[in-house]
């Protein structure tokens, strides 16, 4: 303690023996930091209205203040903590009390902005790169109230939906599989939970998100689109703290804390929905005998072995289940694990060990006598990766190193129930392995212009046991019949692909506050999934490139300005883009994929490209932050056999895209959030006519796909949290209060072209004779004026 | 396959809500031809219909082709049978009403039309045997209502070519909403079928049933299969996108687009009615 600090407290402290000394009566207490516990020397206590009269607390941080009529509010305040004011309740004043400060609320939001410094977006090499900070996404108002790191990406620019309520990414022309998802390093393969519309991640958890969408550094490939790197935070070292919530469908609760003393650190997390429990308070036996939920648990141990050597344990376990009556169900799982040993080896050079596994599983029980069935699956994916980066000197830096996956896809089986005459079936299963090799240099060639270069040499083999269809003139079409085939021992190369993909990114910097930024990035995808809805299933069907199925390739090119000012207060940019896509795959029509290992008899293959521009306005410090964006971009596809050949967009080609998104503090105890978007509506393809096909009418769509556009979507979300005023307890609580969609807007999920009996959009033909049928169109909509009610607490 | 695309679908309509809504419509494609031909073994269900497609909103106006040259060529010998259309029936019926299918020829559907020639191929397959249709009364269970049930015994046994639509037509009406296509291959084998395959739809106490099992070519089966799937697409994104059943009809010269298809197919029907006593 300085000398002044400690002049102030020996003056505070005689006034206190001053005061102790003008009557017996007294209170005591101790006040402390609520993250570490530590005392807090020098805090100011008092009665409210009574500053004069108070006391600081001494070295320990105690303090003993004379007594007033009770019950009074005593005050609690230090530089750099909020205040807290406690009512004092006679019986309280009885024995010593404690109170635990917290760190201003503003700290936190800089010590994450501190990690990306203010004149990052200027200065650095990184181009279609957005992070988002926790926090930020955590003041996002959100879909029953649950914060959802995926929907909260879909509002930056780029990033696409396919639609409402989904958590799908397209980002920058790509399909919702050519991203990335990676937790601590590990691939998550289907990260939603519910059929789309929640992500798998829950936010107490988690550190930060990166996603790249432009360049992409070569330590990182796999996918075609984008990076969606999730980081799950560390816990503290000093004490344990909890977090948690109880919302309107889910309630999470986080603990973190020290492990083994100050060198190691714990933090699990466990989310679980309760829409079942409503279902069950249904009279209708049709929704109360069923079951509807998801749950989540990750966890993080982290180990510091010395001076040089970091260890940490990752893994996230999260499931979902559908049950109907006891006899159906539909549950799937993700299990991922990730083991990070980081050292530095010295100021210059460090290294980077990683080991992660990942397996996704389905499972369908259908109990019935005669047509009763399991069906499972799995896939999974192991990997290595190691890496070293070398500091040459102040201007260039290295980073080489090898990253190996090993892939197996599981056979699909289906074991019908005992004396169920249906025939078993199990499909081949598919293995694979693709060993990476990167390289990549930053360098400074002047202050003003820097470069990254890097290349990445991925080499996939498809591996055995196996076995190869052969089709006449080599073209699998669904009438073609197999001339012959050959099977493939254990670990036997089926086919081999190799590709070099360079990525290249320029930034020159025209003054401290302007920079031009420009990049090449090639990205080969060898994993993707068979499907032809534009809503990823937990039943869709990955596929491992093959003989039939090459790898897709993706280029990209993208250019962008970026702009700081008011002392980096705001941030500007303005990127371009071209992608080209090649090997991408769409199904015929009526394609059977799930039960089959000739799945290539049903895909057919064709080539990609987008483009568009991107711009941003964001404000990342004050009471007020957020960013507006506005997006024009195009995605276009051309396959043959869709479409007559010709080039369609995809349904998620949606030309303009604004964003809002606003935060705003109005005192310590009040904020609100509010969120904008407006979009073009999805590329879908309606009727041109119809006709009378087996005796009924039958929609006649044009052989062009994607013609027509969903009405724009726009909606307005908004929430008001409520923190409750700090009291130095240690469980410190707040309301969050939001309303999804809040004018109401009736944003279309689907238009149905159907006929229409007896003038009732619902009736079914057991509801009585039908008298008339019509042709009609019915819209569905999903979340009008959706309020939700959060409460939130730490301790 | 279906049933989990009901379930999720389901599942997203506890927070949805629907209305009817009035879209406008591109409809330029008025007036193509629409072929739909049946060639069996019994001379009842050997017919042609032919219409043109509407406007969406118009469609139960349906616009029967009258005027058309309608032939089936016998392929192994050249053949032809010719086609005449009757008012009563709006279809073109064999001039012959005694021609019929005959197990292992194929046949040529040839329709000419306002300029245009169209074609299609198919081959007469074995029918296979039903031994037995019995029903019973059923407590309602999971995704089945309380009920009489019928179960149709018989056997399969080829090894390929194994493609069967039951139509089922109940007191003279038959069963054709989206729900009521029975369609099956043997991806799950056919022991099913021997052991007594259950239809899928409750009847009443003195229902009248008759049932028509049909052995499909693929690519008349194919097309069903497809039809089906685009009576269920709801438009949503787990749907795929919407396409046209591919018809096995090609068009030879002439206008460049033909809809439906042309089955050649055995026919076995049965009909029961159902009655308590014997269940």
């Amino acid at each position: 303690m300085s000398f002044p600090q400690t002049l102030l407290v020996s003056i505070f402290l005689f006034v206190g023996i001053q005061a102790f000394s003008q009557s017996d009566q007294k209170i005591s207490g101790t006040v402390v930091d609520v993250i570490n516990s530590e005392p807090l020397i020098g805090a100011n206590v008092y009665w409210e209205g009574q500053v004069g009269s108070g006391t600081i607390t001494d070295l320990e941080g105690n303090f003993r203040l004379q007594m007033t009529t009770l019950p009074a509010k005593l005050v609690i305040s230090f530089l750099g903590y909020e205040k807290s004011i406690r009512v004092i309740q006679p019986k309280e004043a009885e024995k010593p009390m404690k109170f635990f400060l917290k760190p201003e609320e503003l700290s936190l939001q800089e010590i994450i902005i501190q990690e990306r410094r203010p004149d990052e977006q200027v200065k650095n090499l990184e181009i279609g790169k957005s992070s988002v900070a926790i926090e930020t996404i955590k003041n996002i108002p959100a879909l029953f109230g649950e914060v959802d790191l995926l929907r909260s990406l879909q509002l930056l620019p780029g990033v696409q939906t396919a639609g409402e309520g989904t958590t799908g990414l397209f980002v920058r022309g790509g399909s919702a599989d050519q991203n990335l998802v990676q937790l601590d390093g590990a691939p998550v393969y289907n990260a939603s939970h519910f059929f789309g519309v929640f992500s798998v991640f829950n936010p107490d958890a988690l550190k930060k998100v990166d996603l790249y969408k432009g360049n992409m550094p070569s330590q990182f490939g796999g996918r075609a689109s984008s990076l969606i790197d999730v980081s799950l935070r560390e816990g503290g070292k000093d004490q344990i703290h909890g977090e948690g919530g109880i919302g309107t469908i889910s309630s999470r609760l986080t603990l973190d804390g020290p492990l083994f003393g100050k060198n190691s650190s714990f933090i699990v997390s466990a989310r679980r929905t309760y829409a079942d429990l409503f279902l069950k308070l249904s009279s209708d036996p049709n929704l109360n005998n069923n079951k509807l939920n998801f749950h989540d648990l990750s966890g993080k141990f982290s180990f510091i072995l010395g001076q040089k050597d970091k260890l940490s344990l990752s893994t996230y376990q999260g499931s979902d289940f559908l049950g109907l009556d006891n006899q159906f169900g539909l549950g799937w799982t993700n299990w991922v694990s990730a083991l990070n040993w980081n050292r530095v080896s010295s100021e210059t050079s460090f290294f980077d060990l990683q080991a992660y596994h990942s397996r996704y599983q389905y499972r369908v029980d259908f109990e019935d006598r005669d047509n009763g069935f399991e069906w499972t699956n799995s896939l999974s994916e192991s990997g290595i990766k190691a890496s070293w980066t070398r500091v040459l000197k102040e201007s260039t830096n290295l980073n080489w190193g090898v990253h190996s996956q090993v892939y197996h896809f599981a056979p699909t089986e289906l074991i019908p129930a005992p004396d169920s005459p249906i025939r078993r079936i199990n499909t081949r299963a598919v293995q694979g392995v693709l060993s990476n090799l990167f390289l990549g240099v930053t360098h400074d060639f002047s202050p003003k212009l820097s470069t990254e270069a890097g290349l990445r040499w991925g080499l996939f083999n498809q591996l055995g046991e196996g076995l190869q269809y052969l089709y006449p003139n080599g073209l699998p079409t669904p009438d073609a019949e197999p001339i012959d085939s050959v099977a493939f021992s254990n670990l036997k190369s089926m086919k081999f692909y190799q590709g070099l993909e360079p990525r290249l990114a320029f930034r020159y910097l025209v003054n401290p506050e302007f920079s031009v930024k420009l990049a090449f990035n090639r990205n080969f995808q060898y994993v993707q999934i068979a499907s032809n809805s534009s809503a990823g299933l937990p039943i869709d069907r990955w596929i491992l490139a093959g003989n039939y199925t090459p790898p897709i390739r993706s280029d990209q090119i993208s250019l962008g300005l970026f702009h700081n000012f008011q002392s980096n207060k705001w941030e500007v940019s303005l990127e371009g883009y071209y992608k080209d896509l090649d090997n991408v795959i769409d199904l015929r029509n009526g394609a059977q994929v799930l039960f089959t290992d000739r799945v290539e008899t049903e895909i057919l293959s064709g080539r990609g490209w987008a483009y568009g521009l991107e711009f941003m306005l964001r404000k990342n410090v004050g009471k007020t932050t957020g960013w507006l964006a506005y997006t024009w971009s195009r995605a276009w596809r051309q396959i043959d056999g869709i479409s007559q050949n010709q080039p369609y967009n995809p349904r998620f080609d949606r030309p303009h895209d604004v964003t809002l998104v606003l935060n705003h503090e109005f005192s310590p105890t009040w904020t609100a959030g509010l969120t904008m978007v407006y979009t073009t509506g999805q590329a879908v393809s309606f009727p041109v006519g119809s006709y009378v096909m087996d005796n009924q009418t039958v929609p006649l769509y044009s052989d062009f796909r994607n013609e027509n556009r969903f009405p724009a979507y726009h909606r307005m979300d908004a929430s008001v949290t409520w923190k409750n005023p700090d009291k130095g307890r240690k469980w410190r609580g707040s309301w969050n209060f939001g309303v999804y969609n809040l004018y109401g807007r009736k944003n279309p999920f689907s238009y149905e072209f159907r006929t229409i009996f007896n003038n009732d959009i619902n009736f079914s033909s057991s509801d009585g004779a039908i008298v008339s049928a019509r042709p009609g169109v019915v819209m569905t909509y999903l979340f009008t004026f959706l309020p939700s009610l959060t409460y939130n607490f730490q301790f | 396959m279906r049933a989990i695309w009901l379930i999720v679908f389901g599942s997203i309509v506890l927070f949805s809500c629907q209305e009817e809504v009035f879209l406008p419509l591109n409809e330029n494609e008025s007036g193509t031809p629409v072929i739909e031909a049946m060639w069996t073994d019994q001379g009842i269900y050997n017919e042609v219909k032919i219409s043109l497609s509407n406007n969406y909103y118009d469609s139960l106006d349906y616009r029967v082709v009258n005027d058309a040259e309608v032939f089936i060529k016998v392929e192994r010998t050249g053949r032809i049978i010719p086609f005449r259309y009757l008012d009563g029936s709006k279809s073109y019926r064999p001039t012959n009403p005694s021609e019929r299918a005959r197990v292992g020829e194929r046949y040529q559907l040839n329709v000419n039309m306002r300029g245009s020639t169209y074609q299609s191929s198919g081959i007469m397959l074995e029918a296979p045997t039903v031994d037995s249709v019995t029903w019973k009364f059923e407590e309602k269970r999971l995704f089945r209502d309380e009920g009489y049930y019928i179960k149709v015994y018989g056997k399969i046994p080829f090894t390929e070519n194994n493609n069967y639509r039951i139509r089922v037509i109940e007191n003279d009406t038959l069963k054709n909403q989206r729900d009521d296509y029975l369609l099956f291959d043997d991806t799950f084998g056919l022991r099913f079928f021997e052991e007594g395959l259950e239809l899928g739809y409750t009847f009443q106490e003195k229902d009248q049933v008759r049932l028509e099992l049909y052995r499909l070519n693929k690519d008349a089966y194919d097309y069903l299969n497809q039809l089906v799937n685009l009576l269920f697409n709801d438009g949503g994104l787990f749907s795929p996108p919407p396409q046209n059943p591919e018809s096995n009809i090609k068009v030879v010269s002439g206008k460049s687009k033909v809809l439906g298809y042309f089955v050649v197919s055995p026919v076995l029907s049965r009909s029961v009615i159902i009655q308590a006593k014997y269940d």
